[in-house]
């Protein structure tokens, strides 16, 4: 018999484990979990889930009672005094909106609805609808009065949808939440928007997170470890339809009314989370070009993109930022 | 406890939810294969029993794992079909005994597998033990608890791993509703457990001995008869309640955290007085620390449920049925709000991020399922893990202190039963 000692030392040595836990909660339509290495933190991250709760409460247009959906309903009519936070929220939209050259548009809802999505069933819009549903569709069209703290929209039709952020502004404020009364968490929303705190897990060197492959879903295309610091993550291959052959992904490019298809998938790394939430939306329609612009004019952002049809994804931005592996096949 | 198909849909899909974070089974069944071949080359072993189980153990290994170089069994017949089945499965063609003490004489093995009727256990893996071999017992343990503590002893004395072949223990989906659902504290408070293995037919055998002059008697058989339904006879066998019932018993024990400390059976020969000894309906019950109870029901009348484990808490119920399938039901049937589980952290990413996934979408499930239908895999992660555990003086995951707790409440049970009174368990210390 091998004793045990000898087998030790003919083995490699094993990293040391700890064990995790899994808090977690359906919102906003999807899992909302914190990750932590700490066991007596279920009520810390029970209250960062319910700051969770409360935000959809406010920001879903899937309620009829949600403050969005009153703002929706009447600010084409007169200006809506709102929640500081919310309004808070609205300008860094109409911000990024404005530096992605209107690749990200928090109004770019009744295009997803014409596309059938927000049903999920995909269908082919006419040229007439389409056009029709961009009348209703721009940022610059919703007016934001830091004076009274209002909104309101220059034209009836227009709707906000924070779909595009709102997880990932979640996750920045569950985390403010946390501040304090953890040090290590590892947020995540949809398994798209994540936010680490800490030095995360064992080894101290930074939460370490797969990014999958967005072609081959069977495999990493990438690990990132994350220390103090969120992602978003964008692609087609999760909500799609396809329709003659040819597929079409949920994300619209609100600049021409239809589904984008030169990105594969695009992970943008940031401090905030819901920066990297518009950020991955804004540059998996607006493409590389997009990002490169994005991050000469910010060095504060990582990008890693995998353009439709290629093989080799690229890393664009600050790579200082967090420690990226691109995994080979 | 009989569901709908759509309840059985709906359970499925609470139980594959509540496992985010930990493993999937896929990846546990595939976790043993993982670690072969082991450092020092495949185990040299024996099998002593080749009838259905030793048959069905022999099917199990994995040549990566285990070097199969002989095989003992005391009816020719069987041990020739055996030996015709591993050379068609591609084994060199093992040495083949009928004496396990000429065997062990003659082989150079460092591990057996024994697989022969329950009271000769006990006998044989104490001989195989003490001649230096590593043991893996079919369960039950052994006849009675001085049988199980030589047992023990003789593992202890010859410094040498002994595992009981308690299978569910190597079996993907009861390791992850353990650590899942169990251990996170899914199923909240469990006063409560339902163990059912019904069927609807006659446990007799009917066989034609080997040859027309074929004499068991040297081996402790008084005819035939005796060996070939010797799960019929007291003498040779513990019944339904050590055959069917231990399984389920042992997988309690390991979800309680705990033994019984009291049991109280009836039992009948009902449907099928044929001459035997042991009951075809067993009804028993046992008591648990904590105010938890188990009950455990086998008959051969009526097979409407089949086997499965229920265990029922004050947040949710765990079924896990038939070995293969597993269900979870909320208390209430709506989704807990929050959920907390745990898992271990190695090496690999924490989480992993892709486009936005609803809600409802599910975590390889396909791989699940197709794992979920091999029950075989419970029986080469045992042989695999035992494999490693002689390489490496890992420990095994049920071994003999908890396979004597079970045995333990078999014994009570039955003897519950003939005495028809409340027999209390004097702890199980070892």
């Amino acid at each position: 018999m091998l004793r045990r000692r000898e087998f030790l030392r003919a083995v490699p040595r094993l990293p040391r484990e700890g064990r995790l836990l899994h808090v977690h909660r359906r919102a906003m339509a999807c899992r909302f979990e914190a990750t932590l290495p700490e066991r007596r933190a279920v009520g810390s991250a029970c209250a960062a889930l319910d700051e969770v709760d409360r935000l959809e409460a406010q920001l879903s247009v899937f309620r009829e009672s949600s403050e969005v959906s009153f703002i929706n309903r009447r600010a084409a009519a007169e200006p809506v005094k709102i929640d500081e936070s919310l309004f808070a929220l609205l300008c860094q939209c109409a911000e990024l909106h404005r530096e992605t050259g209107g690749a990200f548009d928090i109004t770019s809802g009744p295009l997803t609805r014409c596309w059938g999505f927000f049903r999920r069933q995909g269908r082919i819009p006419g040229d007439a609808e389409i056009t029709l549903a961009r009348q209703s569709v721009g940022s610059e069209k919703m007016l934001l009065d830091c004076e009274s703290r209002s909104i309101m929209f220059v034209c009836a039709g227009l709707e906000i949808n924070l779909g595009s952020i709102g997880k990932g502004y979640a996750l920045d404020r569950a985390a403010s939440v946390l501040k304090g009364r953890v040090r290590n968490v590892l947020l995540s929303g949809g398994s798209s928007s994540m936010l680490a705190m800490g030095s995360g897990d064992y080894k101290r060197e930074g939460w370490l997170v797969g990014i999958r492959h967005p072609v081959d879903c069977n495999r990493r295309m990438a690990t990132v470890r994350l220390y103090d610091a969120a992602l978003s993550t964008s692609g087609g291959e999760e909500q799609f339809f396809v329709h003659e052959g040819r597929r079409y992904g949920h994300i619209i490019d609100p600049r021409t009314g239809a589904p984008s298809d030169r990105v594969s998938g695009v992970t943008v790394i940031a401090r905030s989370a819901a920066v990297c939430d518009a950020l991955s939306t804004a540059f998996f329609v607006g493409g590389r070009e997009l990002a490169e612009r994005y991050c000469e004019a910010h060095p504060d952002v990582l990008v890693l993109m995998l353009e439709s049809g290629s093989c080799e994804p690229v890393l664009l931005g600050n790579r200082a930022l967090c420690e990226v592996e691109i995994l080979d096949e | 406890m009989n569901l709908t198909n759509e309840q059985k849909e709906q359970g499925r899909r609470n139980f594959l939810r509540a496992l985010a974070g930990a493993p999937a089974l896929a990846a546990l069944g595939a976790a043993a294969a993982s670690q072969g071949p082991i450092k020092g080359g495949p185990v040299k072993a024996a099998v002593i029993g080749t009838g259905g189980m030793g048959r069905g153990l022999i099917n199990q290994c994995r040549r990566e794992f285990i070097d199969l170089r002989a095989v003992c069994e005391i009816n020719p017949k069987r041990r020739s079909a055996v030996v015709e089945m591993m050379t068609n499965n591609g084994w060199p063609e093992p040495h083949q005994y009928g004496d396990w003490r000429e065997m062990l004489q003659k082989e150079d093995l460092e591990a057996v597998i024994i697989a022969v009727p329950l009271w000769a256990h006990a006998d044989i893996t104490v001989g195989c033990l003490d001649a230096g071999k590593h043991v893996l017992c079919e369960k039950m343990m052994a006849k009675t608890e001085a049988e199980c503590r030589s047992m023990i002893d003789a593992s202890r004395r010859n410094n040498r791993v002994l595992e009981i072949g308690y299978q569910r223990y190597y079996n993907p989906v009861y390791q992850t509703a353990f650590s899942g659902v169990v251990e996170p504290g899914l199923l909240g408070d469990v006063y409560f457990a339902r163990l059912v293995w019904h069927r609807n037919g006659n446990w007799r055998r009917r066989e034609d001995p080997p040859s027309p002059d074929f004499d068991p008697r040297p081996w402790g058989y008084a005819d035939w008869e005796h060996l070939l339904n010797w799960r019929l006879y007291r003498q040779h066998s513990e019944g339904l309640t050590a055959e069917l019932g231990s399984h389920l018993i042992t997988a309690t024990n390991w979800f309680f955290g705990s033994a019984p400390s009291a049991a109280y059976a009836a039992g009948h020969i009902s449907r099928f007085n044929d001459g035997r000894e042991v009951a075809d309906h067993i009804f028993a019950t046992f008591e648990y620390p904590g105010g938890r109870t188990a009950t455990f029901s086998s008959i051969e009348s009526n097979a409407f449920e089949d086997h499965y484990e229920m265990f029922m808490g004050t947040k949710g119920t765990l079924i896990l049925q038939n070995e293969t399938e597993v269900y979870l039901f909320n208390e209430g049937g709506a989704p807990a709000a929050t959920q907390i589980e745990t898992s271990h952290q190695g090496a690999a990413p924490v989480a992993d991020a892709s486009a936005t996934r609803p809600a409802d979408a599910e975590r390889t499930v396909n791989a699940a399922a197709s794992e979920q239908t091999d029950r075989g895999i419970s029986y080469r992660n045992e042989i695999a893990e035992f494999c490693g555990a002689v390489r490496t003086g890992r420990p095994v995951r049920c071994g003999p202190q908890k396979a004597m707790e079970s045995a333990l409440a078999v014994f009570a049970a039955n003897r519950s039963a003939d005495k028809r009174a409340r027999v209390e368990l004097g702890g199980a210390e070892v």
